[in-house]
């Protein structure tokens, strides 16, 4: 299976295709970024007219960096230049690559997306955004954790299982079996609230939250869609909004006042954020989340530390930290860079339109709806043993990733 | 081009799409303590940051109307149109599903002054308003609405850029008040630029689809819409709102609105989120599900029982029952 940000960034695709605006942003910097990007330069402090720091603009992340660091780069923190030419050189020929499988089949249609919806960047300094732990990547699951991850990845894979995909031994079947009788499971809910795309489609509860526009927001580390904020201060204020998921996009308003988080029974699915200064850092602790939100496992329990720093006027510095002591056996922290964009090309999708042209979530009903009709009169086969889940072929796979 | 479910009929709806709009907050004169660290100015000018929140009727209808007894109405004992009573839709809601009466914020005469065409397609809007208005559906309210939609929004005012976070949809809009490009296509919420005419700020907005409405009534415009926004301090906590409407597709002249919006003065307040989208799917979507969880959908039209029961308990009713 992948990792949840590249599923995510596909599934999006797919609810907002029909939102039309597929904006492609060009990176206005060329890349080549400092190596030493480790190395923090003494900051000219950058302050709004009313003397707090200034952190205003339109920012994203310039280049590609794994969010886990591959085990093959083992301890090594930093890629090599050698290293970099050589993955941009090799990523570069994947650039609007159709990729098919054998035509004719259920898979080879499914992939909605191929490379040229893709935004590919240069690849980044550093072999793993996460910074800690040392290893580049995510800290073990609790034992409960991998419990409930294992029970839902079991669910996923029995609606998958009397499907072509399980037949053909495909990537999204791996852990699974095939089994031309479609399973008994079909009937049950998930073993908790559902927030991925799965095999079935009863109702909207069964579409993830990228297909029913509702993406969950933080932590946010970007995508092959883009991924931008724009920051605007007023004194005593930060709002950001962000840009993602085309046309999923949302907003936070930072509290400054210091008072305490939100009630714990009000819930949000971007959290509850309190933000203080320290220094030239703005830091941002965010809880409250809905239970219906999941990142990597984790849901109303996830509580995040947010730093904010302008190392220099063209570039600022996010790193999170990241503490659900229910999924995770140890706290882990993010380290991002972002670069500023132009203010008066205005780059950025900031309407979160996305309901509004969502094609794909009742036709992925009105096709189950269909399917099962078809099947009652004998005119079709059984709806189980079709894949309408599964929809990543036509990416190429990165290298990087 | 509009989508399958945009275009079925939904006969009536359930009754939660319908409500919602008749709460407003009470604005009281107390200034919260945020407030109080909230300087007045901004690189000079009025400072308008902050959260805010119309208190009206204008999102039931623009013009000036009688209260009436619900959203959706059907012919009632009388065959009067001034004897109509509550649709199934909102029947169940009682009082609160009524709507509220208006002097209207259209300036002047109070008339919209619609093209021949343009307001038969007003009225029959008007008539198919569960089908057809976009806010039912979650969608982005557009400008002037979400001004006046019945929800706060939050001003962040910087000296280059006014960002507006609307708590509905995660609506927002940026204003800018330095150089910046216009957008590569129309759009819901439109493309607002600023400029401060003394201590005015005055916004044009253009780059409109014609997707969104006025209100509830049915008043719609065309993606040739052209809005000035005009936004006055009266006093610290009431800003007074004007809007130049001009869209020579749809109406004769340009006309004009005017309301007050109040600051959200409880020293605890916040933006909530009001994500919408999620609560709209069985409105939206629940044709298409496999167990139907309203029980009358005939093809694409819901149908609503109104079932009231007096729940035990209800003791001011057992004792107006005796």
């Amino acid at each position: 299976m992948r990792d949840r940000l590249s599923s995510s960034m596909l599934t999006v695709a797919i609810a907002a295709a029909a939102a039309g605006a597929l904006v492609s942003v060009p990176v206005t910097r060329a890349s080549a970024q400092a190596p030493a990007a480790s190395v923090t330069p003494p900051a000219p402090a950058l302050t709004t007219p009313w003397g707090e720091p200034d952190l205003q603009g339109i920012w994203t992340d310039e280049t590609d960096t794994p969010l886990q660091r591959s085990p093959r780069y083992a301890t090594q923190e930093f890629f090599t230049e050698v290293q970099r030419a050589e993955l941009d050189n090799e990523r570069s020929a994947l650039l609007r690559r159709d990729r098919r499988v054998e035509r004719g089949t259920e898979l080879d249609v499914a992939g909605a997306y191929n490379a040229l919806f893709m935004t590919q960047k240069r690849t980044g300094a550093r072999t793993s955004m996460i910074v800690d732990p040392a290893n580049g990547r995510i800290p073990p699951l609790t034992p409960e954790a991998q419990k409930m991850a294992g029970a839902d990845r079991e669910f996923r894979l029995a609606l998958l299982q009397a499907t072509e995909t399980c037949r053909s031994k495909s990537v999204a079947c791996s852990g699974g079996k095939y089994d031309p009788t479609p399973s008994p499971r079909i009937a049950e809910l998930p073993p908790r609230y559902n927030t991925a795309r799965m095999n079935r489609h009863d109702g909207p509860e069964d579409g993830s939250l990228p297909d029913r526009c509702l993406t969950g927001g933080l932590p946010e580390f970007g995508a092959a869609t883009g991924s931008f904020r724009r920051i605007v201060q007023t004194p005593g204020g930060i709002s950001i909004f962000y840009d993602v998921g085309q046309g999923q996009g949302w907003q936070r308003n930072i509290v400054m006042d210091g008072r305490p988080h939100l009630p714990a029974n009000v819930r949000q699915w971007y959290g509850d954020s309190r933000g203080h200064w320290e220094g030239n850092t703005l830091v941002i602790d965010v809880t409250n989340f809905s239970s219906k939100t999941d990142f990597q496992g984790s849901r109303d329990n996830l509580h995040l530390v947010e730093r904010w720093t302008r190392t220099r006027p063209t570039s600022l510095e996010y790193v999170v930290t990241i503490e659900d002591p229910a999924v995770w056996t140890k706290a882990w922290t993010v380290r991002q860079e972002f670069g500023k964009q132009s203010d008066q090309e205005n780059r950025l999708y900031y309407e979160p339109r996305c309901i509004e042209g969502n094609y794909g979530l009742p036709g992925l009903m009105r096709g189950a709806r269909t399917e099962e009709l078809a099947f009652a009169e004998g005119r079709g086969p059984h709806p189980a043993t079709k894949d309408n889940a599964t929809d990543f072929v036509g990416v190429e796979d990165d290298p990087l990733q | 081009m509009r989508g399958r479910y945009l275009g079925s009929t939904i006969t009536v709806a359930i009754a939660a799409a319908a409500v919602g709009a008749v709460i407003s907050a009470s604005i009281t004169q107390t200034s919260g303590q945020a407030q109080s660290a909230r300087p007045a100015a901004v690189g000079g000018k009025p400072n308008f940051s902050g959260i805010w929140q119309a208190n009206n009727e204008a999102n039931w209808d623009l013009q000036a109307h009688a209260a009436r007894p619900a959203a959706v109405t059907q012919q009632g004992v009388y065959p009067y149109d001034f004897a109509r009573v509550p649709a199934a839709p909102v029947l169940a809601l009682g009082a609160a599903g009524a709507v509220p009466g208006s002097l209207g914020v259209v300036q002047g005469d109070g008339e919209i002054p619609y093209k021949p065409e343009a307001l038969a397609m007003r009225k029959e809007n008007a008539e198919h308003w569960i089908d057809r208005d976009p806010e039912l559906k979650c969608y982005l309210p557009g400008i002037p609405r979400a001004m006046y939609l019945p929800h706060p929004f939050q001003i962040t005012q910087s000296t280059n850029k006014i960002h507006i976070a609307y708590a509905f949809s995660n609506t927002a809009r940026t204003i800018h008040l330095d150089k910046v490009d216009g957008p590569p296509d129309d759009t819901w919420m439109g493309h607002s630029v600023g400029r401060w005419d003394g201590d005015t700020l005055v916004v044009d907005v253009t780059n409109f689809n014609d997707r969104t409405w006025f209100d509830r009534a049915g008043n719609y415009h065309s993606d040739a819409l052209h809005l000035v926004e005009r936004f006055t301090f009266r006093s610290p906590d009431v800003i007074w709102y004007e809007v130049t409407i001009e869209d020579p597709k749809v109406f004769t002249r340009p006309w004009r609105i005017a309301m007050p919006i109040y600051r959200r003065a409880e020293p605890n307040m916040q933006l909530l989120e009001f994500r919408c989208n999620e609560f709209v799917e069985e409105f939206m979507y629940g044709n298409l599900r496999k167990q139907p969880l309203v029980r009358h959908w005939e093809g694409d039209t819901m149908t609503v029982d109104i079932t009231r029961k007096v729940p035990p308990g209800d003791l001011f009713y057992q004792w107006y029952g005796r």
